[in-house]
């Protein structure tokens, strides 16, 4: 996976989450980005999933599929990688 | 301009909790007028269920961070509220003293408790469904829309079975997510009128002094005014929630820097939503 789209996947996070004082630098790859990591809810998710389709025409149909690839900044970067138009 | 919003029951209770003199005065309040120990998460009298605890929590925290906020000289010009957080927005406007908020809190947690010793009820938080299909879905089983959050956002509210099986549907029909929570009542619809003449005692216990800030109320996007207020908390358990509106109205009106004051960030998300499809 290279290391420019998962500083773009982490800088998309900041952007539509609208996370103030926080870089690409300070989000783990692979850290869990609900619950214990960043702490994302339902809420941020769908407002991820919209940030993808816009930035990537990636779409994320239904919250199984969510829940495995917001799992982290990683799994995130796969999906987009594997999908994108 | 700036708004203060004040948001509902909480999920879950918070584990860091501050430890300073502001702290400690609504812990006492919260003793004395609720029954009810922050501290330790638990009744120190008349045991009510956990719902009422993380209502009576919630109040308590945002009466406590609004101290916070007034102590660092930071006022609002606008005061909005969602759901139960109308109580401590009455003592923010000064319409109640603080205790009374907290007193009122408990009363009504305790109230509408007494409706789930009867039934069981649920409510529901459906994300990435539009407002139409989910209208049809709580019609089919019989619940009712008690958030219209955001254009994505909606809690239901009503009987258990009904509930899962709506959010099922909802499921099916495309949502992103519908999950179910159990809760004392269903909060913010017509079912609430069973116990409408109690909720109207409780309400007509307090005095409402005129609000001090304008205080923008969730249903109609008007500003409340003393003598609205005991008809309008009565009305508002029955009735949904509208933040979209209320949101869109506080804009409107000239307000740009918005404050949650209390548990969590839902407001302030829901806003993050609203804006984005304000600005496409």
């Amino acid at each position: 996976m290279p290391e420019e789209l998962i500083d773009k996947v982490k800088q998309l996070i900041i952007d539509a989450l609208r996370i103030e004082g926080m870089t690409p630098a300070d989000i783990e790859t692979d850290a869990p980005l609900f619950g214990e990591g960043l702490g994302l809810d339902s809420i941020d998710a769908l407002q991820l999933v919209v940030a993808m389709e816009k930035e990537y025409g990636v779409v994320v149909p239904d919250a199984a599929t969510g829940t495995k690839v917001f799992s982290s900044v990683r799994s995130m970067a796969d999906y987009i990688a594997e999908h994108r138009k | 301009m700036n708004c203060f919003m004040f948001p509902g029951q909480p999920l879950t209770c918070g584990t860091d909790l501050p430890d300073d003199s502001d702290f400690r005065a609504i812990a006492a309040m919260t003793r004395d007028r609720a029954f009810f120990d922050i501290e330790g998460f638990s009744w120190v009298g008349n045991a009510a269920t956990d719902n009422v605890k993380l209502q009576v929590f919630g109040t308590a925290m945002s009466l406590y961070r609004f101290r916070v906020l007034r102590r660092e000289n930071s006022l609002p010009d606008f005061v909005a509220e969602h759901s139960m957080g109308i109580y401590p927005a009455l003592a923010a406007c000064g319409c109640l003293a603080e205790e009374e908020a907290i007193e009122m809190t408990f009363r009504i947690g305790a109230c509408l408790a007494r409706m789930g010793e009867i039934r069981r009820y649920a409510l529901g938080c459906v994300v990435g469904l539009c407002r139409e299909p989910l209208l049809a879905i709580a019609e089919n089983h019989g619940v009712f829309m008690a958030n219209y959050n955001t254009s994505r956002h909606f809690l239901l509210a009503g009987e258990r079975s009904n509930m899962e099986a709506a959010m099922a549907e909802a499921l099916d029909t495309g949502a992103f997510s519908a999950r179910t929570f159990p809760c004392d009542a269903p909060l913010h619809t017509p079912l609430v009128g069973v116990i409408d003449g109690e909720l109207r005692e409780i309400f007509a216990d307090y005095r409402y002094a005129e609000p001090r800030t304008r205080l923008m109320d969730h249903i109609n996007q008007d500003c409340l005014e003393g003598v609205d207020l005991a008809d309008f908390l009565r009305e508002e358990l029955q009735r949904p929630v509208y933040w979209e509106k209320t949101y869109r109205a506080l804009r409107a009106s000239g307000v740009t820097g918005f404050i949650e004051v209390g548990m969590g960030d839902s407001l302030k998300k829901y806003n993050r939503w609203i804006d984005g499809e304000m600005r496409s």
